[in-house]
């Protein structure tokens, strides 16, 4: 389809980008003052403005093609698909509150601060490639998805829309780093927000209201798609209800955990940008609950989608329904400013990846390996020269998309199943340590290819439900990592105490404790602050 | 002693404890019923209204329960942060990596 814009239309894009990159590039003075600011606006915001963040950068242009896809297919049961993001439950309170206190820069920082020695070294190496490489392509996932919608809309070539985007939003990225993500985070988090219920109404009322919408699911023998609790079986069948306790579980226990979900690395940023633990926990809590909101608002509207076109079979047709709603059914004027709100949960989550890349590369990478005196000055410009670099290479992987999504999604996957409970003993458990979590991350390489592709391909064992995947690769993780723990020594006491005395942690940490308060580091039943190591 | 203790000296707001256990439970259950509430809300089922009703309630009591203990943990810890700043930095240049504690 091509849509037609009118002079008014134009007028609200070129007004939303005038705004979104001018007050991005407007914190230049106060990004540019350090590798904190450039990073984390200096440790001092309100939770508010993270909270905004969270939304913002968890809206993108793909978001709600995704939901669609999955709501289209399962009805509104298929909200639980996108209820992954529920970890920030717990964690806020417990994983957030306990990365806070460590204050490191970043979850690859944080592995120095538990662990200690070349395990830990190893680690933190390993993980800042990791997400140097992860940030690059969700930027080039996220970037094709705007090419797609550019192309659906004007017909422009995938690369336009990919290209001239993201190298807008880079402009205030590079200027004022941090600072300019988190402030316009804010005005594109309220913009976007307050778009999607505008076009979500608009689209449950042109499908017939709510009663409409079940009357017309009556009429096709659909209506189990209203009921968020219509599984396929117990244990059988394309979306059962063992796959949905499995997703609660990871969810909401991975809470515990730090890094259970892929969203955590961002938000770990968001965290530390947080002025104290309490505007930490709520930035956390208040921006995934905003985004669980907007799911909700979501479902409905493509409920509504699916009885105006129902028996739609290819992907790609319906994974646009949304989109639709807002293009075929606004009024003349109003389209410009859907594909302005478009252009703010696009330009939100871009900013947010390239910053986050690149502190990764500066922080962790650069600063660490290579040149650890470096002013903060060089450390400033290392970052604007990474993300520089990170968006570059957004460009090549956005324009490869088509043939590599499939691997790296499974990259995704075998980050969560097999890494899943080490992410969360890391946390909890004192004696786990470095060489037991490397272990999980290297093994569960072999295994995820092992249960998910190779033995299912040569018959020896029959190809598994997601769930099943899940648990079997946990379990075959666990028979790795934890004899792994029990052979090798444990963390450094001194380390482990220092650690204990500064962040707190949940968990099995009783001899930690135990030494803590022998040394007076602590004090066990004194209401006396504690003092620093 | 209440049920839900509601002031808190530092070093009492460090530990892990009752209220914590709570805010644990309780919150990913307001993330269940307004997800679910929203939705059903916006078909305008009365399950939908009551069930976000009382997660707006939960979500309201939560925070009664955990927001003074939060506020003593913060007010303590950024005293400190200072000191454990210094020690983050060394850490990634290389310097006191393996500091003993007393």
């Amino acid at each position: 389809m091509n849509v037609l814009f009118t002079w008014l239309d134009w007028l609200w894009v070129a007004a939303f980008l005038l705004l979104m990159i001018g007050s991005g590039v407007l914190f230049y003075r106060l990004g540019k003052r350090s590798q904190s600011d450039f990073f984390l606006a200096g440790r001092g915001l309100p939770w508010w403005l993270p909270a905004s963040s969270v939304y913002a950068t968890h809206t993108a242009t793909d978001t709600p093609m995704w939901i669609t896809g999955i709501i289209y297919r399962h009805g509104l049961a298929g909200i639980w698909y996108t209820f992954f993001s529920a970890w920030a439950a717990i964690s806020a309170f417990v994983s957030t509150r306990i990365f806070r206190r460590s204050l490191a820069f970043t979850q690859a920082e944080w592995n120095v601060v538990r662990f200690t020695g070349l395990g830990a070294e190893m680690l933190r190496g390993w993980m800042a490639g990791w997400q140097v490489f992860m940030n690059m392509f969700v930027l080039g996932w996220v970037g094709i998805a705007m090419g797609k919608v550019c192309a659906f809309l004007f017909g422009w070539p995938l690369w336009v829309g990919l290209v001239s985007f993201s190298s807008g939003c880079a402009i205030y990225v590079l200027a004022a780093g941090y600072w300019g993500v988190v402030m316009a985070d804010f005005q594109q988090g309220v913009i976007a927000f307050l778009v999607i219920m505008i076009v979500s109404i608009w689209g449950i009322m042109v499908a017939g209201g709510p009663a409409g919408i079940a009357e017309k699911l009556m009429m096709l023998g659909e209506t189990d798609r209203m009921n968020p609790f219509a599984f396929t079986g117990w244990w059988t069948g394309e979306f059962p209800a063992a796959w949905f306790f499995t997703m609660m579980v990871i969810a909401i226990l991975g809470g515990f955990g730090m890094g259970t979900s892929i969203d955590w690395y961002p938000e770990a940023q968001r965290i530390q940008s947080a002025r104290t633990v309490r505007d930490a926990s709520y930035s956390i809590w208040w921006g995934t609950l905003v985004g669980l909101v907007r799911n909700s608002v979501w479902a409905v509207a493509i409920l509504g989608f699916f009885v105006l076109f129902p028996g739609m079979t290819e992907t790609s047709e319906y994974e646009m329904g949304w989109f639709r709603l807002g293009f075929d059914y606004l009024p003349v004027g109003m389209i410009g400013f859907f594909f302005a709100a478009i252009l703010a949960i696009h330009l939100s989550t871009i900013s947010s990846h390239l910053n986050l890349g690149a502190l990764y590369a500066t922080r962790d990478l650069y600063q660490h390996y290579w040149n650890p005196e470096a002013s903060e000055r060089t450390l400033v410009w290392v970052g604007r020269w990474s993300t520089l670099i990170l968006l570059l290479g957004s460009f090549v992987y956005g324009l490869m998309m088509e043939n590599i999504t499939e691997w790296l999604i499974f990259a995704l996957w075998i980050m969560t199943a097999g890494i899943w409970l080490p992410n969360i003993l890391q946390v909890v458990w004192w004696r786990f340590n470095a060489w037991g979590y490397l272990s999980a991350w290297i093994a569960n390489l072999g295994f995820s290819w092992l249960v998910v592709w190779v033995l299912p391909e040569f018959g020896v064992i029959p190809k598994l439900a997601e769930y099943q995947q899940f648990w079997l690769l946990m379990l075959l993780g666990a028979c790795v990592f934890i004899p792994t723990t029990f052979f090798t020594k444990p963390e450094s006491m001194d380390h482990l105490v220092k650690y204990y005395v500064q962040a707190r942690p949940l968990g099995w940490w009783g001899p930690v404790r135990r030494e803590a308060e022998r040394r007076g580091l602590i004090q066990k039943d004194s209401p006396e602050r504690p003092m620093v190591v | 002693m209440p049920l839900i203790r509601r002031t808190w000296t530092a070093a009492e707001a460090d530990k892990w404890t009752r209220e914590d256990w709570f805010v644990i439970v309780l919150s990913p259950i307001c993330y269940f019923a307004l997800t679910l509430g929203v939705a059903l809300s916006f078909l305008l089922l009365w399950e939908g209204f009551a069930i976000t009703a009382a997660s707006i309630v939960l979500i309201v009591w939560m925070h009664w329960i955990i927001d003074p203990k939060m506020k003593a943990i913060s007010e303590e810890y950024e005293k400190n942060q200072q000191e454990y700043l210094r020690d983050l930095e060394d850490s990634v240049r290389w310097k006191q990596h393996e500091q003993a504690a007393p």
